[in-house]
């Protein structure tokens, strides 16, 4: 295959994947999937091997997927797969890290021939258990674990999982309508799957897969093969719900010979008794995304582009969380994982890197019942910090790296739960100065209109730590997060007064760079 | 006596004219767009028209229809003046936080478009209305005189109100503007609720501040054109081309420029409607191809698709995500950026991409002799034999054939490939990525765009059109006549329409039809008086109804169309069955269990069809080939016979490949296609079965 052929074809599996993103995006019941995009979807090819995703999501979802479908074949090998097969699991472990996230694999056929599989990710409303939250004391008591299996056979629903998923969420009807979605999604997958193949006379995808997995691969050697060697030390330290620190520690060793990168994580925090441990995917997802953040972005991400790179960690680790630890708010420290890893960076690529930022988005959910006295559960939502300064540009306001997910709006969340705002601003100067200034962090503050008691699980972080400026550059300032004005770094979910109002200040990010 | 409608589209390059009389007789022009004063252009290309057809301005009897350009370069070129804007207490950054979204994960150096209101020129007022329409706290009067004081001492001109859950109750939206008017009459106000009343906060500002900020420039824009063509002695008001493929009359316009954004291409798009109306050809895929990008859009049953909203101005990269959101109704349009200008090149995986980046009009494309020396499509068409490099322009640009060949020649060397190989690579790449983009936007749409037939116009479409289409299983392209001046065209084709929404929050089981009734009376007075404004006679305007319905716990929404007045039959089971009916399209799925609510409700005014015709120039007797050169077809070359446009007859039918030349633009039918001239014009060109 040439390179224009080649073009051709893979532009056509760009577009399957993305038409799948968006269609999800839109149909998703769960606010966090509509509205900011908390979502994955990917192509396989026979191997289970990522070839495209799609330009949506966020990284703990794209990589996590791109890791889960090798996974799920080997609990259910391709030999026991018919047409009409639909896998789906939310084992933290083989997917994305905890239960919320629900991910579905269709293989796809072509006449008999399993050619690929369609792959999504989402965030779900609910999963039973304890909500979303820190405040789980073992994995099972966040919900309900749905081992890899079929969740239709040869195009018949699995009666018996549905029922047991029904009877145990407490949002039934979105869950099921999400389900539907990410079922239809894979199907339409397969079917422009098979389109392309006819439009090209293909029997299958795996001399394309093969084509754009190994580029992939060789590019991406080859722009490590243009750095300097050596390992490079990095270290971030940061306060979690509850007031706990924690540091994660890197050494990111570049071995410009044979063109691969091992970032080790020896040496951070041990794991938590809070349900932030992070499992082995998700930190991978992470730390994989903030290599190719800096080292490679207009690359394609898929199995060539991440296999140069390897992510190690200890097993007593919180980024290395083994089975029974509670996972169920990993995000808290799965989405700072970049950070040491941007700081050794700092000492290869200083033109590439941003400074420290406001680190993982606020997410919050609430619980509590209307003035009528009918109870509500509030879908999880979330706010960013300022992020770090840039080399030549200043850091984006509340605008989150490494995520990139956007916050429900104001008006969406007051339709649906009666809560009111009283404020979302800037707070100009929160970001750290510098040559190029941090991005702001932001005000954003809030009460219920019930008259009732109600139930706060929030998780903020970076309350007492400031996230570091680079090369000279100032720290921006760290978050706040009060309850009628006083301080509150409670882990577990809180019980408020009828009158109680929360104030949240999300984190500045680090300026790059002493400022004139 | 003989009656004349005049039509102009204001574009990014070119000022286009057109003149139809009431005997079918037609004249077109075009001039260079005057962009330090865009009405110098509009005139110029006037009296140039006017001029052949041997007529004066006052003459002209019929309509004059006019598209711009004149609110986008307030936007691109941030010529507006400083605007204020007014939101509620403890809101003040709602243009900078955005969606908070990061629209391109991976590549940390993105950036946005600056906001069109700094914050220092926005204020807060303590007021709130909540999400069930009730008002928690009305606006006190004084506060407002108060920011009307600042206004006026900063020299204000135009301010956007938005506040929180105005799209629910306008209530206090409504009591600032009263406010503001009581205390400086002189500043235009423009209201979210009235310019989108929709929810979500940030695309509401974006799209308030949109329209305030053009106003100012806008209006007075349109009031010139209104008082240069009284001096001219025409009294009926110009009527303006609107995004969503509408034309209201000039006054009304300029009160909402948000609403003309996409002016130009939305008639264009109508033009297609039209054309697969007179075919009679329920679908249709329009592809307008021209410099920097291209643009496809779906027509079914003959009208353009709608959409609620789009982004102007995109800033980094041509990203989506990377501009200013508005929501408004738009012809639902895709835009690519692959045109005649967009530079090819090989990327780090040793692929062929081309574009989004453009060489523009400036170097422009290598064969332009401007300094440029990337390889362009342009250049591709050079090498391959389809474009003439003495006949460009009719002959009055020269292109360098060398240059196309060297720039070509970098390029094959990167992807180790013949010079002739990799021009024919730069063509279908190109041609697949618009196919691509045509294939993603109607599979999106649950439109089944296989057999579609393209209607093919801009420079470069009738050169790429044929290939696109094989692309997407069309059997069948049209080639219009008029194509270089088709927009300004398609707004004379177009009837007087107004499209309006409201906001009605509320699921089908629990309607009430009581409030649902004054939103639409509303809506139909607002639509009545527009059109009665724009000149039309009160019993030819005519309302179509429509509905904006979803899942209850979604929030994306199924726009559906009604036969009637939804209060007439009050049929909430049909409403939900339409629905259902248009989300299974769309989405594969329904979901038997789950309530249904009205989100929106849509009134559509229009006036009657319009006949404005005319007979095209068609020679009588069928014509030889002009001549013949060699075009590589990715295998081998062909002797290709050449074509000049004007010399062909009515009924003649030509086998490809071919090349058909005119002025502007030339047109390249592939092997397996015969083309047959129409009597009006186009060449049709069918696969051959």
């Amino acid at each position: 295959m040439d390179g224009i052929e080649l073009e051709i074809m893979w532009s056509n599996l760009i577009s399957i994947v993305s038409e799948q993103a968006q269609a999800l995006q839109r149909i998703a019941f769960s606010p966090i999937v509509r509205e900011a995009g908390d979502l994955a979807t990917a192509l396989f090819d026979a191997d289970a091997r990522m070839v495209a995703q799609a330009v949506t999501g966020t990284p703990g979802h794209i990589n996590s997927l791109g890791a889960a479908a090798a996974q799920l074949v080997k609990v259910v090998p391709p030999e026991q797969l018919v047409p009409g097969d639909v896998l789906i699991t939310n084992d933290p472990w083989l997917s994305a890290g905890h239960f919320f996230d629900i991910t579905v694999l269709t293989p796809i056929f072509r006449g008999d021939t399993l050619i690929g599989y369609a792959g999504s990710t989402i965030h779900h409303t609910d999963i039973g258990g304890y909500g979303i939250g820190a405040g789980a004391r073992d994995i099972h008591e966040e919900g309900l674990w749905i081992p890899v299996m079929k969740l239709y056979e040869g195009g018949e629903p699995n009666e018996t999982l549905h029922a047991i998923i029904r009877r145990n969420v407490r949002t039934p009807d979105a869950i099921f309508g999400d389900l539907a979605a990410q079922v239809s999604s894979g199907k339409m997958g397969g079917e422009r799957l098979n389109a392309m193949c006819d439009r090209y006379g293909l029997d299958d995808i795996q001399q394309l897969s093969h084509e754009i997995i190994s580029r992939s691969e060789d590019a991406t050697r080859a722009d490590i093969r243009k750095l300097p060697g050596g390992t490079f030390h990095g270290e971030t330290t940061f306060d979690v719900p509850g007031g706990d620190l924690i540091t994660l520690k890197t050494a990111v060793t570049i071995d410009n010979n044979a063109g691969d990168i091992t970032i080790d994580f020896e040496g951070s925090s041990g794991p938590s008794p809070h349900g932030i441990n992070v499992v082995m995917a998700y930190t991978h997802a992470y730390a994989t995304f903030a290599i190719r953040s800096m080292l490679n972005p207009d690359l394609p991400n898929n199995f060539g582009s991440l296999s140069p790179i390897k992510v190690e960690a200890p097993e007593e680790c919180i980024i290395n969380a083994q089975y029974p630890s509670p996972c169920n708010a990993r995000h808290v420290v799965g989405m700072y994982v970049p950070f040491p890893i941007l700081k050794a960076l700092a000492q290869v690529v200083p033109d590439r890197v941003l400074a420290e930022g406001s680190g993982a988005v606020w997410t919050i959910q609430i619980q509590g019942r209307d003035e009528a006295g009918k109870p509500f559960t509030s879908s999880m939502f979330n706010y960013s910090g300022g992020m770090g300064a840039r080399a030549t540009k200043p850091g984006l306001s509340a605008t989150c790296y490494p995520t990139g997910v956007a916050a429900v709006p104001v008006e969406v969340l007051e339709a649906s739960i009666p809560i009111e705002f009283t404020c979302k601003e800037l707070v100009a100067g929160t970001g750290g100065a510098g040559a190029q200034a941090g991005g702001d962090g932001q005000k954003i503050g809030f009460k219920m209109r019930t008259g009732q008691e109600w139930l706060l699980n929030a998780i903020p972080s970076r309350l007492n730590t400031q996230p570091e400026g680079l090369d000279g550059g100032e720290p921006g300032a760290q978050g706040a997060f009060l309850i009628n004005g006083e301080p509150s770094l409670e882990a577990k979910k809180r019980a408020m007064g009828a009158e109680d109002q929360v104030i949240m200040q999300t984190p500045g990010g680090g300026g790059y760079g002493a400022a004139n | 006596m003989t009656k004349y409608a005049l039509a102009v589209d204001i574009g990014g390059t070119f000022t286009d004219v057109v003149l139809i009389s009431s005997d079918n007789q037609g004249w077109t022009d075009k001039t260079l767009t005057t962009h330090h004063d865009l009405l110098e252009g509009f005139f110029r290309a006037t009296d140039l028209v006017l001029g052949r057809a041997g007529i004066t301005l006052d003459q002209v009897g019929d309509v004059v229809t006019h598209a711009t350009t004149v609110v986008t370069n307030v936007l691109i070129e941030r010529k507006g003046p400083p605007t204020a804007m007014i939101v509620t207490e403890g809101f003040r950054d709602v243009l900078y936080i955005r969606d908070e979204h990061r629209y391109d994960m991976f590549d940390p150096q993105i950036e946005y478009a600056e906001p069109l209101i700094t914050r220092d020129l926005t204020w807060g007022v303590d007021e709130r209305a909540y999400a069930d329409g009730s008002v928690g706290k009305g606006v006190d009067a004084k506060a407002v005189h108060a920011i009307a004081g600042e206004l006026k001492a900063k020299g204000i001109s135009s301010v956007a109100v938005c506040l929180l859950n105005s799209y629910r109750n306008p209530a206090n939206e409504r009591a600032v503007r009263d406010a503001l008017n009581e205390a400086a009459p002189e500043i235009f106000v423009t209201l979210s609720s009235d310019v989108a009343p929709q929810m979500r906060e940030y695309l509401r500002a974006s799209t308030a501040a949109l329209n305030a900020y053009t106003v100012p420039l806008a209006k007075p824009y349109l009031d010139a054109l209104i008082a240069r063509m009284q001096d001219g002695g025409l009294d009926s008001e110009p009527l303006i081309m609107l995004s969503n493929g509408g034309v209201v009359g000039a006054r009304v316009a300029g009160t909402y420029p948000v609403r003309m954004i996409e002016s130009g291409p939305a008639a264009g798009a109508l033009v297609a409607g039209y054309i697969a109306r007179q075919y009679g050809l329920d679908n249709l895929i329009s592809f307008d191809m021209g410099g920097t990008t291209a643009k496809a859009c779906l027509i079914q049953d003959g009208e353009p698709l709608v959409v609620g909203d789009f982004e102007v101005d995109r800033r980094y990269r041509f990203k989506p995500g990377s501009g200013m959101p508005i929501t408004v109704p738009s012809i639902d349009m895709i835009e690519i950026g692959a045109g005649g200008g967009s530079i090819a090149r090989v990327d780090a995986l040793g692929l062929l991409k081309v574009g989004p980046d453009s060489a523009g009009s400036n170097p422009g494309p290598a064969c332009y002799g401007r300094g440029g020396v990337q390889p362009c499509v342009t250049d591709a068409d050079v090498v391959l034999g389809i474009l003439d490099p003495d006949n460009f322009l009719g002959g009055d640009m020269k292109l360098d054939r060398s240059a196309s060949e060297k720039a070509v020649n970098t390029l094959a060397e990167a992807l180790d490939v013949s010079m002739q190989d990799a021009a024919y690579g730069i063509f279908s790449v190109v041609g697949e990525s618009m196919a691509a983009a045509a294939r993603a936007h109607a599979t999106d749409r649950g439109v089944n765009y296989r057999g579609m037939p393209l209607l093919a116009f801009g420079g470069a479409g009738p050169v790429h059109a044929c290939y696109v289409a094989e692309q997407l299983d069309s059997n069948q392209v049209i080639y219009p006549p008029m194509a270089s001046v088709l927009s300004a065209y398609g707004t004379l084709v177009t009837p007087v329409r107004l499209d309006l929404a409201r906001g009605g929050l509320s699921r089908l089981g629990d309607l009430d039809w009581d409030s649902t009734s004054v939103l639409i009376d509303d809506m139909l007075s607002e639509g009545e008086s527009a059109l009665l404004e724009a000149g039309l006679p009160k019993d030819s305007i005519a309302f179509g109804f429509g509905a904006d319905l979803r899942y209850f716990g979604q929030q994306n929404e199924v726009t559906i169309t009604l036969d009637a007045d939804p209060r007439d039959a009050k049929n909430i089971d049909d409403l939900r069955a339409k629905f259902e009916a248009g989300y299974e399209t769309l989405y594969g799925v329904r979901l038997d269990d789950m309530d249904v609510e009205v989100v929106t409700w849509r009134v559509t005014a229009h006036g009657g069809d319009t006949n404005r015709t005319a007979v095209a120039d068609v020679a009588s007797d069928p014509t030889n080939p002009k001549g013949s050169r060699p075009v590589y077809l990715g295998q081998s070359n062909a002797d290709v016979p050449v074509y000049d446009r004007k010399a062909l007859a009515v009924g003649q039918e030509v086998a490809g490949p071919v090349i058909v030349e005119e002025r502007e633009t030339t047109a390249f039918i592939l092997p397996g296609w015969t083309f047959t001239v129409h009597q009006d014009g186009s060449l049709i060109a069918n696969r051959d079965a």
